[in-house]
């Protein structure tokens, strides 16, 4: 009974299939986006994406929101649009700015096809009932309204546009390296404001997250890895491993584990193409 | 009393020639060691790595890589001696005080690096790939948490 008068509220079997593929995108794109890594707290019994890990940066200690949709402390109640504007301009529901450790300045360029489809990834999500703390912040960034400013002068919104004249690998590649997976955010340079240095897309940053020296992953062949093959930076991106058999820790351990080697192998692929292209 | 001295000294020269062996390893002569090792095993790695994807070819070469680097993965805990955390090195002290933990990263290292040789000596590749990337969790989950970030 129950069942029957729950089935007859959804418009149909194909709508259905349509929610959950979109939902299984939306899963996908999440991982891909690095979502999972910030906005998870560091703890071994954290729930996935309900916010509370603190990171550190020469601003201030940030808290990642929850992203689960619990009305009081996540997302509950956003809508489509909600989420775009966040993700893409940097803007919560209430107007207020968000701080750039939040990379919207990357995920300006998300289609709308992969906002919706996060959209319904969040929204399948088991509500969890989690505050986040307040940021610890210098005095002078205590007010948000500094962020309007901030924007002014170094963030532009905008889709990402295909480039004609390279192919479907390296335009998926682009979009994943400068949007979705946005690598910049740590592997390229800022400027005294915390604005990444455009001309430096990727050269490395020597006063990343926590302190960490960020390499330089142009195709420097001396400083960035230019030696590289394409097949070596997917095997890098897939198993962790470096060309001479190292393997990565610090931060990027996190970010193979979450998002790099979860990702399809054309996918994979792909962010070489585009990495060796630079 | 004659007896009774015969079986002490050769008890002492057991327990105390071992003792005494342990005590003369310099710590920066251990480190230096566990550098070395550390490095044959990457050595081994990447040398797996252009042999899995056929950038080279040799007979028998992929067996003796993994067959190495397991041996060396079994071997593993005794590169972390006490009083080895200051020096010359990347490793971090938190070491020492999570022996537990972390030694049961080596012990993951140990289980997978086993499972890779066998998958390689029974030709089994999905088994070699699946086995590999369990190396790589355990060299990444350790490199993360107890080796010193590049600086």
């Amino acid at each position: 009974m129950a069942a029957s008068a729950g089935l007859a509220l959804w418009p149909g079997q194909a709508g259905a299939a349509d929610r959950a593929a979109s939902v299984e995108r939306g899963r996908y794109l999440v991982q891909a986006g690095g979502c999972l890594t910030c906005h998870t707290a560091d703890r071994p019994d954290a729930t996935p994406l309900a916010g509370g890990r603190a990171l550190e940066t020469p601003f201030g200690t940030f808290y990642s929101p929850n992203l689960t949709p619990d009305r009081a402390t996540g997302l509950g109640g956003w809508s489509d649009a909600d989420l775009g504007r966040a993700l893409r301009e940097g803007v919560a529901p209430d107007g207020s700015y968000y701080y750039p450790v939040f990379p919207y300045p990357a995920y300006t360029g998300l289609a709308d096809a992969d906002v919706a489809a996060i959209a319904a990834y969040l929204r399948s999500l088991k509500p969890v009932r989690q505050a986040t703390p307040d940021h610890e912040l210098p005095w002078y960034l205590s007010s948000r309204l500094v962020m309007f400013g901030w924007n002014l002068l170094n963030f532009s919104a905008g889709r990402f546009v295909p480039d004609g004249a390279r192919g479907a690998a390296w335009n998926r590649g682009a979009y994943l390296v400068r949007h979705l997976g946005h690598c910049g955010e740590c592997h390229t340079p800022r400027n005294s404001l915390g604005g990444l240095n455009g001309s430096r897309e990727l050269a490395g940053n020597p006063a990343g997250p926590d302190g960490e020296k960020i390499p330089d992953i142009t195709q420097h062949r001396d400083t960035g890895i230019g030696r590289w093959s394409a097949d070596e930076i997917v095997m890098f991106l897939e198993y962790g491993v470096l060309p001479d058999g190292d393997f990565a820790g610090s931060s990027m351990s996190d970010v193979i584990s979450d998002n790099t080697s979860r990702l399809t192998p054309e996918d994979r692929q792909a962010i070489a193409t585009y990495l060796k292209s630079l | 009393m004659r007896r009774r001295i015969l079986p002490a000294l050769v008890a002492c020269t057991a327990l105390c020639i071992p003792a005494l062996a342990w005590s003369a390893t310099a710590p920066a002569d251990a480190i230096k060691y566990r550098k070395a090792v550390m490095e044959a095993m990457s050595a081994h790695v990447g040398a797996f790595m252009l042999l899995n994807f056929g950038k080279v070819e040799h007979e028998g070469h992929l067996k003796a890589h993994t067959a190495a680097l397991a041996d060396l993965a079994a071997q593993a805990k005794v590169l972390f001696p006490a009083g080895t955390d200051t020096g010359d090195t990347d490793a971090l002290p938190l070491i020492w005080k999570e022996q537990e933990q972390f030694n049961k990263l080596l012990t993951d290292l140990e289980t997978s690096a086993g499972k890779l040789r066998l998958a390689v000596q029974s030709s089994d590749k999905p088994g070699t790939m699946a086995a590999f990337k369990q190396v790589g969790e355990a060299c990444k989950g350790c490199h993360d948490r107890y080796r010193k970030a590049d600086d």
